[in-house]
């Protein structure tokens, strides 16, 4: 019997190693694939890289573009002076990497979804009802302009970034007028993603946090590149400000493609991803655009809507930037793509990228 | 004709009123943009000036951009404002000063 048991076990145990053993992990560095930068990725370049016009700066302007398949690098190139080792602003990337410090917040434990976001944040008081879940679905119900260069005027980010809010973001939010009850209404706002990142103080308590998103996850994940700015409050601009290189970007592509699992660590609960990678059901389908999870985009369609990037799976799910900044997931393609851009107008399409990007993999499939 | 002026003359005042608050704001976002962003290309991003001037153009020219390379503090002035960012740190990047 106890034979039978040991063999049991030690069968368990070679299935266990032989499952981690055929997982690839950035340690240290990404490693390339055999075929890295094949042909087959040339209409993916053509696309990305299209000759640059620097004058008028129209077009597809794609900085880095970085292609992980199960692990390994498959495509990676760079448009000068951007490089390997640049950390790119990464713009609205910062809201869907905050939100995955704030699930290691959450799997130690210092808050609910639940919870009202007034207990970590007193200025909320003046909104007792919002709760951390809402923030996350960008359904605060505060008013709020989300416009950059088009209506400069009444931009309430502009405005938060540059004038009125710039010496303390979460506060100048905080302050806004109601439009909306709380988790009613999706209305993108980078002021719900600041009073998230003034939040995380409390959360975790005012010495820890300067160094927070470093202890919980850019230390835990080997990234060495990231920078993150702050107001003048010292808190995090949690919606705009973050910088790494594209490799390292990667990195939480790849802990969210496996679930929140970093080697043989559970890093983030695996319902915190779910919650990520879940629609906000109230949201409204908009022709092309990805639909909102919790912090991150999401390419399931909603009820009545269409699918937004109908080339590209529909468990596919993105964390998206200003001027063409995207992080991609695509699960059951085991991909991460990285794309940092300068892109100034609308010509870039995901799905025309991800498109190209899927049918360049396949042709290395076996 | 004079009271066709008059009536947009009051308009337009109105409006300017009506709106003292953003119009106000709006002179000073190009030098804050401008100040803060190119101090983070530089310091930041690690990119070269003449790169980093182009980066932050808008359609709005500005009448200086500075930067301090010993002390990585950026000067911007447009629209008769002057604003000005440092950067802080490597973790911490650029901030505009308050």
């Amino acid at each position: 019997m106890k034979k039978v048991l040991s063999g049991v076990l030690l069968g368990l145990f070679m299935n266990m190693t032989c499952a981690f053993a055929e997982e690839v992990w950035p340690l240290p560095d990404w490693s390339p694939a055999a075929d890295i930068n094949s042909p087959a990725w040339d209409h993916v370049q053509a696309y990305a890289f299209a000759p640059r016009d620097e004058h008028n700066r129209e077009g597809v302007r794609t900085d880095a573009l970085l292609v992980i398949k199960s692990g390994r690098i498959v495509y990676e190139h760079y448009a000068a002076p951007t490089t390997a080792q640049t950390p790119h602003l990464t713009w609205s990337i910062s809201k869907s990497v905050l939100a995955t410090v704030l699930g290691v917040a959450n799997s130690d434990g210092r808050f609910n979804l639940k919870d009202p976001v007034a207990r970590f944040y007193p200025p909320m008081q003046a909104h007792p009802q919002v709760r951390i879940e809402d923030l996350l679905h960008w359904a605060s119900g505060l008013d709020w302009q989300e416009d950059y260069e088009y209506a400069p005027l009444h931009s309430s980010v502009v405005a938060m970034l540059y004038t009125r809010g710039r010496a303390d973001m979460a506060a100048y939010t905080a302050a806004r007028p109601a439009a909306n009850a709380p988790g009613q209404r999706f209305l993108y706002s980078s002021g719900d993603s600041n009073l998230l990142a003034a939040a995380l103080r409390t959360m975790v308590g005012p010495e820890r946090y300067p160094q927070y998103p470093w202890e919980a996850l850019f230390t835990p994940l080997g990234i060495t590149s990231a920078v993150w700015e702050r107001d003048v409050s010292g808190t995090l601009v949690g919606s705009s400000y973050l910088y790494m290189s594209a490799r390292d970007l990667a990195r939480v592509g790849l802990l969210m493609l496996r679930d929140g699992r970093w080697q043989s660590q559970q890093l983030l609960p695996k319902e915190w991803v779910l919650f990520n990678r879940s629609l906000f059901s109230k949201a409204v389908s908009q022709p092309g655009e990805a639909n909102p999870g919790g912090q991150w985009w999401l390419n399931r369609p909603l009820p009545g809507g269409e699918q937004p990037w109908p080339d590209a799976p529909q468990d596919t799910f993105a964390a998206l930037g200003h001027w063409g900044q995207a992080l991609y997931v695509l699960p059951e393609e085991q991909l991460v793509v990285v794309r940092y851009a300068d892109d100034r107008d609308g010509h870039f399409e995901h799905n025309e990228l991800l498109k190209r990007v899927l049918a360049a993999q396949a042709g290395g499939r076996p | 004709m004079k009271r066709v002026l008059l009536v947009l003359l009051l308009l337009g005042g109105a409006w300017v009123w009506y709106e003292r608050q953003a119009l106000a704001d709006f002179q000073g976002i190009l030098s804050a943009y401008s100040a803060k962003e190119y101090c983070s290309c530089r310091f930041v991003m690690g990119f070269d000036a003449p790169y980093c001037q182009a980066y932050v153009r808008q359609y709005l020219p500005l009448s200086r951009l500075e930067e301090n390379g010993q002390t990585r503090e950026v000067s911007a002035a447009g629209l008769g404002v002057e604003r000005r960012a440092v950067w802080r740190g490597v973790r911490e990047g650029c901030g505009l000063l308050p």
